[in-house]
């Protein structure tokens, strides 16, 4: 198990599938994965999982169009079934691959860049044999070099037509390399920057029907080149729109349009390579990195550069674009959960908060904060978001922005009261220069059970005060309108500068913390309880602990301590030397997530406070410096086997980096993620009806006459389950599927009624809770007998499953043996 | 020649002259531009909204093509400016929508269609092969056409519109292809020689970018002692009188005048001819000047103020008229350049008379016209620059040809002789310059010296030519010499700078000690201060003339160029 990247938008590519005409995928790279989108629905209709690290580029496979090649950083190539999800085979090359180049006259070879040996920052263009083997792992090794100092990009280098040559572009030379004649050309331009030119090569294309080479330059140029067998003879032509650097260019399926796209947000088509006769797409939204071209021609599709992908008609209308996370320039907000849509909420566009929906890798919408035309000019001072606080139910969502001048940042703190009718925030209260310093944190007190009437924010600024804003006006909870919030109270402790504040689960109590020191304030009297702190060294996060734990006070410092205080005793229960950077609680459980920063790797600790040692820990999770956590609860309480991730049960972990990925923590180890794959095709829900779809129709029906009759949420979940071993039944190609006599057990076991049960492994789970609990640790966190702990798990995992196995084999025995005569009545 | 009547007329060349033969199918509408098919039998005349295609032989149009089609704004004519009509029998078309077509005449269709320009296309020029064109639009710009194989080592190929070239800035009306490089001739009074890189194999004169604003001729000459300059415009002559300081200053200065220049009298010449050459005789009372078909030569009274110009009668008839007039250091005697390389020596007679008083031919005879005169100081020699570039002396005392400087296979752009020394200095167009005793009938040890070590880089490598040459009285080692955008001063007595040296080194000079200043003198003494320099001549030992002609001066007479948005502004 380890960091995963979320799936993100990233370089994409184009398939239109032939065999099925009406029927379109969109295949891109996103993070670790590569996603299968349906243009037709408009969904997500498969993740292909499998590579370790990014995904560089991705291919159709030229000689099959349902099968696709991606390679990776982790130096594999995969070729894939994308239709099915499934990987057909990895070549393993060793080196990282940093693009890929499938050609249809090269049927068992493909070019991939990779660097060049023992010299930084130079890259070399390599085919790779895809050796003929009977097993799904391949050595890639026979590499042979086509050409050298390539560029690292993908769009840096094309293959001409019918693949007789290639052309790479790198700064201000062109080379090209003809595999018939195994002729090389170079062409160089000049370097002087003369009257704002810019010579520098951004991005090559092909015309696909003639011996024309398309280049984008930084000054904004697309040359077009032609005659270049000739070292002398060679010529080119200029088309000049865009202002500033061409990000890419495509040719149209014959080579008569031209697409171009750069910062200017416009995708231009030239015709016919006439600089007079083009067409515009303005508007598009931000600058656009890539262009792709469906094999068919029809559509075509824009990459922006906050990660969203427009989908083009071939008359260059706008069709649809999916939005992923937006890649901010930084996120001050720190990621938050909305209570409401379990959507991920945090810096979106410069002055908007976006909503991102976690299940769907889609961006719900986008709310306008700061509401003033975002102005892209360097050095310009502009106001962003920086805090963002939901209360509890999500009803009430609190911002804060400032602008960027350090000596007088212009506070606003803005309170959106959400509408049920409008389905979205509508602004209640804005309230000027709040604090007169930045504000470092905001809170609300999160009480379910008394309803609004109770709220209250807390913010904490440099300015060396708390305030507490509450709720006044009418009464009436349904007029939002005529109710107003305003400062209640402003608290101080020795003219320190206020830096967290948090409330505890109950809301009686309000913990803020100043410099070195913890105050804790009773929430009803504003009286100051009592005071913790652990020189040396500032607060950097408080939070209190939940349930059970919910006596405890945890604490981490600037110089390397988390802190738990009792705060019945008002005494130090535990600390630990830990550099914490990210610390966070589980809303649903008493775990809490901290991540440390050390010697340039992220490690993972998850506690629960009323135990020094740790439930799980996961060292190198990543080498990106982790910057925020959030927990995102789970629809359903997730099966976990495995006794080490019991704390993924009810909510899923997030992380940022500060590279802006997103990741989580995957319960399941690589392999496990990838057997199921095959059943996470979408289902295409309109099937003909036929026997046995009444049959399977009925079915379903059952099951959801079942669940209303129960109302159960755990006997829900069984009938959730069942359900997918007739999907699996049905959607899983014929080739793969076992015989019928093992699928049929299943299959009838999925329509039997259940009896209550408490199924084996949890019975395993609590065993194993209790066995843990009976080892005795020193107070003092061990690292060497972590890492031992780390590994018992991991043995009786593979007891446990072994021994499932063999329960459910009796099951399946007993089903066996009934009678199945009834089922002849369908 | 094609008739605004839309006639088409045959003349035929006949020697001395042309002779009409016969007029072709005449249809509606102004002819624009012509062209022959290379084999002759076929001519496509190009006019508003349409081309035809006539057969020479039977006077029809074989072929009418309307040019308008596939336009919205239809509404508006459409001219063809350019025609050319390929061997391959397509008609090349250049249309006032900025379109380039390529058409098959026989069928009439349209095979191909560029635009190349959202304004005008005005002028069309195909290379010699019939692989490359060059277009001039009326933005001022220039775009390169040629014929590509669509597919490396395939058969078919297409006209591809390849380089664009902004070199004028208004409408570029003429154009031509030579086998190594584009020309193009525009509104801005600029001729810009754009050569084709793949084409040229070495890197020499021909492989740079030339820009010409002035005729490399003499448009200014100046009688010395008279001290008048005279001006040739196009169709008129200009006389001044310099003025003249008495005082001295230093480097620098600028002194007060105590005589303003004075514009005595202005010349206009009859009729729509552009006047091709004039002079004035060093003593100012003579004066010259040649149109393409008549030679006038005046006579010149300065009375005070007041200044009379006098047509001297009874002028021998030449034909064809001069190419370039030059007047003896006497005054006595006027020599005219004329064709077939024969220079007529005309004696001057008081008070206004002139006497045809011998011809002078080459002994091997000729056939381009006489284009540069040089008669020396002492009224002995002439030399004379045909078109051939060979250079003949001849004695004028004898009236008999003296000798011929050996012949360099490029222009000479100028020449003179020394007065003092009777050698002929020479400056070729590629920049070289060579010393010719005429007494001794061969090149000087200098000249061999400077022709052994080779002249600095920089100065061959020069844009313009010289365009004139004279020397210092005081020190007869000196010559100076000038082009578009230096004056130097030559000092044979110094040494020659090598490729390391730094040529235009006077401003550093300055700046060095007396000791270390000697080390770094070579010959050539550069003074780039006068741009553009037109004309340069001693008056006297202590004076120098000098005409500048500033660009911006013509620039703002030029009509407004075609409004473009520009990108940023």
């Amino acid at each position: 198990p380890r960091g995963l990247r979320l799936p993100r938008g990233a370089r994409a590519s184009w398939a239109g599938v032939t065999a099925f005409p009406p029927r379109r995928y969109l295949l891109y790279a996103s993070g670790d994965f590569v996603k299968v989108h349906s243009v037709n629905t408009e969904e997500t209709v498969g993740l292909l999982c499998g590579h370790a690290d990014l995904v560089t580029d991705i291919q159709l496979n030229p000689h099959n169009h349902m099968q696709l090649y991606s390679s990776s950083l982790d130096g594999t190539i995969k070729l894939w079934d994308f239709m099915d999800g499934i990987p057909i085979k990895t070549f393993t090359v060793g080196s990282r691959l940093l693009a890929l180049y499938a050609l249809a006259s090269a049927e068992d070879s493909v070019f991939v860049v990779i660097p060049k040996k023992g010299e930084r920052d130079t890259f070399q263009l390599v085919s790779v044999k895809l050796t003929k083997g009977a097993g799904q792992d391949l050595e890639g090794k026979e590499l042979s070099v086509v050409l050298d100092g390539v560029g690292a990009s993908p769009k840096q280098i094309a293959f001409g037509r019918e693949d007789s040559y290639v052309v790479s572009v790198k700064d201000v030379n062109l080379q090209v390399y003809f595999f018939k004649r195994k002729l090389l050309n170079r062409f160089s331009l000049s370097t002087a920057k003369t009257k704002g030119g810019d010579n520098r090569f951004s991005c090559v294309v092909c015309h696909p029907k003639e011996d024309c080479i398309a280049t984008g330059h930084a000054d904004g140029k697309i040359r077009l080149w032609r005659n270049f067998h000739h070292k002398k003879a060679y010529t080119y032509s200029a088309l000049h729109w865009h202002h500033d650097i061409v990000m890419d260019l495509a040719y149209s399926l014959e080579g008569t349009r031209l697409l171009s796209g750069g910062v200017e947000s416009v995708l231009v088509q030239w015709h016919n390579e006439s600089s007079c006769q083009k067409d515009f797409l303005p508007r598009l939204g931000s600058p656009i990195e890539c262009i792709s071209m469906s094999s068919d021609g029809v559509l075509c599709c824009t990459l922006h550069t906050d990660n969203r992908i427009t989908i083009i008609n071939s008359n260059l209308r706008f069709s649809r674009s999916i939005q992923g996370l937006i890649k901010s320039r930084d996120v001050k907000t720190g990621l938050v959960v909305d209570p409401r849509t379990k959507a991920l909420v945090l810096n979106g566009e410069p002055g908007h908060l976006q909503f991102y929906s976690l299940q769907s890798d889609q961006q719900l919408f986008s709310l306008d904060i700061v509401q003033r035309q975002y102005i892209h000019q360097a050095g310009l001072k502009q106001s962003d978001l920086v805090k963002v606080a939901f209360s509890a139910r999500g009803t009430w969502l609190a911002t804060v922005e400032e602008s960027e001048e350090v000596a007088d940042p212009e506070l606003q703190l803005k309170l959106w009261f959400y509408s049920e009718e409008t389905q979205s925030f509508a602004l209640n209260t804005r309230i000027n220069t709040p604090h007169d310093n930045h504000i470092t944190d905001m809170c609300f007190r999160d009480m379910d059970e008394l309803g609004d009437d109770s709220l209250i924010l807390v913010t904490t600024g440099r300015d060396c005060v708390f305030k507490v804003w509450v709720m006044v006006g009418d009464s009436d909870p349904e007029a939002h309108q005529s109710v107003s919030w305003s400062c209640d109270f402003v608290g101080s402790y020795h003219n320190y500068q206020a830096t967290n504040c948090c409330f505890s689960e109950d809301g009686s109590l309000l913990a803020v913390s100043f410099e070195e020191t913890v105050t804790v304030w009773d929430s009803l009297t504003w009286d100051l309880k009592c005071t913790f702190c652990h020189p040396p060294g500032n607060i950097r996060n408080i939070c209190f602990g939940r349930l059970t734990c919910s006596k405890y006070l945890i604490g981490a410092t600037d110089y390397g301590f988390l802190c738990c205080w009792n705060l019945l005793t008002c005494a130090l229960e535990w600390s630990a030397h830990l550099n914490v950077v990210v610390l966070q609680p589980d809303p649903l459980s008493e775990h809490i997530a901290a991540v440390s920063w050390l010697s340039k790797e992220s490690s993972l600790f998850v506690f629960k406070p009323s135990e020094p040692w740790p439930v799980y820990i996961q060292r190198n999770l990543c080498k990106e410096k982790i910057l925020l956590a959030a927990f995102v609860p789970r629809d359903e309480p997730e099966m976990i086997s495995s006794e080490k991730y019991l704390w993924l049960r009810k909510s899923q972990l997030f992380f940022l980096t500060d590279t802006q990925e997103l990741m989580t923590l995957s319960a399941k180890s690589l392999e496990e993620r990838l057997t199921p794959s095959s059943k996470q095709l979408a289902v295409e829900e309109s099937l003909p009806v036929t026997p046995f779809s009444v049959l399977l129709g009925k079915h379903r029906r059952q099951q959801a006459q079942e669940d209303t009759d129960l109302g159960k949420p755990v006997v829900h979940n069984r009938q959730e389950q069942a359900s997918p071993a007739v999907k699996e039944l049905l959607h899983t190609p014929a080739h793969v599927l076992p015989s019928a006599s093992f699928l049929c057990t299943i299959f009838i076991n999925s329509l039997l009624i259940s009896k209550e049960n408490k199924s084996a492994e949890e019975v395993a789970d609590e065993v194993e809770m209790e066995s843990e609990k009976a080892e005795d640790e020193s107070d003092e966190e061990d690292v060497t007998a972590m890492e031992q702990e780390d590994t018992s798990p991991m043995e009786l995992l593979g007891e446990m499953t072994c021994k499932l196995s063999k329960s459910q084999e009796k099951e399946l025995r007993k089903i066996r043996k009934m009678d199945y005569s009834w089922l002849s009545a369908f | 020649i094609g008739c605004e009547d839309g006639s088409v007329k045959i003349f035929q060349v006949v020697p001395g002259g042309i002779q009409f033969e016969r007029n072709l199918d005449r249809r509606k509408g102004r002819v624009l531009c012509l062209s022959w098919h290379p084999s002759d039998t076929h001519i496509v005349a190009g006019s508003i909204d349409f081309f035809r295609v006539i057969d020479v032989t039977s006077g029809q149009t074989v072929q009418r093509v309307m040019v308008n089609h596939h336009v919205e704004k239809a509404k508006r004519e459409c001219v063809v400016w350019a025609i050319a009509l390929l061997s391959s029998g397509t008609v090349v078309s250049a249309d006032s929508f900025g379109r380039v077509q390529f058409w098959d005449w026989e069928q009439g269709t349209l095979a191909e269609s560029h635009t190349v320009s959202t304004s005008a296309v005005l002028s069309l020029a195909v290379s010699q092969k019939e692989d490359s064109m060059i277009v001039g639009t009326s933005t001022g710009a220039t775009y390169h056409l040629q014929l590509l194989p669509v597919r490396l080592g395939g058969l078919e190929k297409r006209w591809v519109r390849t380089k664009p070239f902004q070199f004028h800035s208004h409408d570029v009306r003429a154009v031509a292809h030579s086998p190594t490089a584009l020309i193009s001739g525009g509104l801005d009074a600029q001729l810009v020689i754009r050569p084709l890189m793949e084409k040229v194999q070495k890197k020499s004169y021909d492989a740079a970018l030339r820009k010409f604003t002035f005729p490399h001729r003499r448009l200014v000459s100046c009688a010395r002692k008279a001290r008048l300059l005279l001006f040739q415009f196009s169709q008129y002559l200009e006389l001044w009188r310099l003025g003249s300081t008495e005082e001295t200053g230093k480097d620098g200065e600028v002194l007060p005048l105590c005589r303003m220049p004075e514009h005595l009298v202005q010349l206009k010449s009859k009729g729509p001819e552009h006047i091709y050459c004039s002079s004035i005789s060093p003593c100012g009372t003579w004066l010259g000047y040649s149109t393409a078909s008549r030679f006038q030569l005046y006579r010149v009274r300065c009375d005070g103020d007041s200044v009379s110009l006098r047509k001297v009668p009874k002028v021998p008839k030449l034909l064809p008229p001069a190419y370039q007039l030059q007047f003896s250091a006497n005054s006595e005697s006027l020599f005219v350049a004329s064709a077939r390389g024969s220079v007529h020596v005309f004696q001057l007679l008081e008070p206004g008379g002139c006497k045809h008083l011998h011809t002078l031919r080459p002994p091997s005879g000729c056939s381009e016209a006489v284009y540069l005169l040089a008669p020396s100081a002492d009224g002995h020699w002439l030399a004379a620059v045909s078109g051939d570039w060979a250079i003949h002396i001849y004695n004028l005392k004898s009236f008999k040809h003296h000798c011929v400087v050996p012949n360099y296979d490029c222009a000479v752009s100028a020449l003179a002789i020394h007065p003092s020394t009777n050698n002929l200095v020479i400056a070729y167009s590629d920049q070289q310059l060579f010393e010719f005793s005429i007494p001794e009938r061969q090149y000087t040890s200098w000249s061999r010296a400077v022709q052994s070590r080779g002249l600095h880089r920089a100065w061959l490598e020069r844009d313009s030519p010289i365009t004139h040459i004279t020397f210092n009285p005081k020190n007869p080692s000196h010559i100076l010499l000038h082009d578009t955008y230096l004056l130097c001063v030559l000092d044979k007595s110094l040494p020659l700078p090598d490729d390391s040296a730094l040529l235009m080194n006077q401003s550093t000079l300055k700046q060095l000690p007396e000791t270390a200043r000697k080390r770094q003198l070579h010959a050539f003494k550069i003074c780039k201060k006068f741009q553009p320099l037109l004309f340069m001549d001693l008056l006297d030992k202590n004076c120098l003339v000098v005409v500048e002609r500033p660009i911006m001066d013509f620039k703002t007479q030029l009509p407004l160029p075609v409004q473009q948005k520009k990108f940023g502004t």
